[in-house]
């Protein structure tokens, strides 16, 4: 093992909380049982990282194993980076018909045609997803190990997921990425956010949703929980009227877990005429941040609760109807963001 | 704009209505839960609503009010707001004591005593009591339920004692607004 792979590994296990250690290695399925099982997990955490290092060096590891090892934490913790989200458009008529081979030797042979030094491992998890990992370099240097991009994809999905993706390579992976799924070509789905899986939920729909529905109120009466014979709402019906409002707008709960969604303004004010900002030419500036831990859960509760009155605003349904949370809104209603 | 009255309708043998009000609906369900589980002289009904007025779908199947009870959460200023507004839509045989404000969060926080004492003024003004109860804990409810249905029976003629609403209101209700202002 040279010094680079020996930093690598310990930058690696900088990241990983102790307690994860164990099952990691379990996982990696690089080390012997018995090394697996002189090393003390309840030891101080650099003690143990030495421990492995040296378990490393006795079995020749190289970087091969060391950065499927980082994959494998990073699959097994998809929620711990921000991820950004891209549409596939445009497919061709074979799009549908892309095999995994077919698409890992595309992809790889039109990164390495671009770029001489580059590290590329693919990896199918579980779950149908292809996890990919790429090291960059260049021409003149080797692929930088410590800050690699992952990207996340279904096939025959249109979506891909992003992490960490510099913006001298974007053009390069968006190509790589439009040849290989056979697509006419790719655009920034505005939807970025901590968790992977809920990014996931939302844009693949894996959520439960609610459509409008004549049907659905009379279904939902069945349902409400028997309560004294003495106590009646008096406005039971705008109750379920409010929650079938809230649930086709953002689902039923659970709802995916969405941290932010971000409304970029550039509106003019429009009042009575009475303050001087209705006066001036330029437009309004500002940026409307909302952050929660579930952001969405919390716009359901509120419509569900009666917090906000009458139908829910178109501004925020799009965040489920459409699948994003960045939005820019222009002069006459809610437009394309740049 | 249809008013609440309490005398267009006749009573019913033997049972008294009482409607909560409340725009945020965490306080009224339980209450309602507990105030029909503890009264077992007489029948009570409990009509939980979120403001006032209520809706004309149900104005032939509700029996007669003889309690309304506006619950005001201090924490929250809307809460505040929509009791105002649904003061407007009741009949004014309605404050010869058959309203009653139930106060809930008042320890909490530094906005509550300001809050606290417009209601008070708002209660002094309608010449209604005003109740603070306790609402997490079970205990709390209870007591606020016990307190709701000694009201309520005076105000629906169910006491055995020779009083009136009107002659418990004229001692219940909140006059304090003086020696707020002297502070």
């Amino acid at each position: 093992m040279d010094e680079q792979t020996i930093f690598v590994l310990r930058r690696i296990f900088k990241k990983i909380p102790s307690r994860n250690i164990e099952d990691l290695l379990k996982n990696w399925n690089c080390l012997t049982a018995d090394q697996l099982r002189a090393l003390d997990y309840t030891r101080p955490k650099w003690t143990l990282v030495e421990n492995i290092i040296s378990f490393c060096e006795e079995r020749r590891l190289n970087m091969k194993h060391i950065t499927n090892l980082e994959m494998i934490n990073r699959i097994e913790n998809p929620d711990n980076d921000t991820w950004h989200s891209c549409q596939l458009v445009e497919p061709q008529d074979d799009a549908l018909f892309v095999e995994l081979t077919q698409f890992k030797e595309q992809l790889k042979a039109y990164l390495e045609g671009v770029i001489r030094h580059i590290s590329i491992k693919i990896k199918k998890h579980e779950d149908e997803a292809l996890w990919i990992r790429i090291a960059w370099g260049d021409n003149f240097s080797k692929p930088n190990h410590l800050k690699p991009t992952y990207v996340v994809h279904h096939l025959h999905t249109s979506y891909v997921f992003i992490c960490n993706l510099m913006a001298k390579h974007k053009i390069l992976l968006y190509q790589a990425l439009v040849v290989s799924t056979k697509h006419g070509s790719i655009k920034d789905a505005h939807l970025s956010n901590r968790s992977l899986t809920a990014m996931r939920t939302l844009l693949l729909r894996h959520y439960q949703q609610v459509f409008p529905n004549n049907h659905s109120m009379i279904l939902d009466e069945g349902n409400t929980y028997a309560s004294h014979p003495c106590i009646e709402k008096e406005h039971a019906p705008h109750e379920e009227r409010r929650d079938q409002l809230a649930s086709e707008a953002f689902g039923d709960s659970p709802t995916p877990k969405l941290e932010t969604a971000v409304y970029r303004l550039e509106t003019r004010y429009r009042g009575n005429g009475k303050t001087t900002l209705s006066d001036k030419e330029e437009l309004f500036r500002g940026v409307v941040k909302f952050s929660s831990t579930s952001l969405l859960h919390s716009l359901r509760h509120c419509v569900a609760s009666g917090m906000v009155e009458g139908p829910v605003t178109p501004l925020l349904s799009a965040i489920t109807q459409k699948g994003r949370n960045y939005f820019v809104i222009t002069d006459k209603g809610p437009g394309v963001s740049s | 704009m249809t008013l609440l009255t309490p005398f267009s309708k006749v009573p019913e043998l033997n049972t008294a209505t009482i409607l909560l009000v409340e725009i945020e609906e965490q306080l009224q369900s339980k209450l309602a839960d507990v105030i029909v589980h503890y009264e077992n002289e007489f029948n009570v009904n409990v009509r939980l609503a979120r403001k006032l007025p209520l809706p004309v779908e149900n104005k032939e199947s509700r029996p007669r009010i003889d309690l309304i009870v506006f619950i005001v959460n201090l924490l929250s200023e809307r809460s505040l707001q929509s009791v105002e507004s649904s003061l407007n839509h009741i009949h004014s045989d309605y404050f010869l004591g058959k309203v009653c404000f139930l106060v809930t969060d008042a320890r909490c926080g530094s906005y509550t005593q300001d809050r606290l004492a417009s209601v008070r003024k708002l209660a002094a003004s309608h010449q209604c009591p005003v109740i603070c109860a306790e609402h997490r804990t079970a205990d709390g409810i209870h007591a606020a339920a016990a307190r709701l249905l000694s009201i309520l029976k005076m105000s629906a003629g169910m006491s055995p004692i020779p009083t009136t609403a009107l002659y418990l209101s004229t001692l219940t209700r909140c006059s304090a607004t003086s020696d707020l202002e002297e502070d």
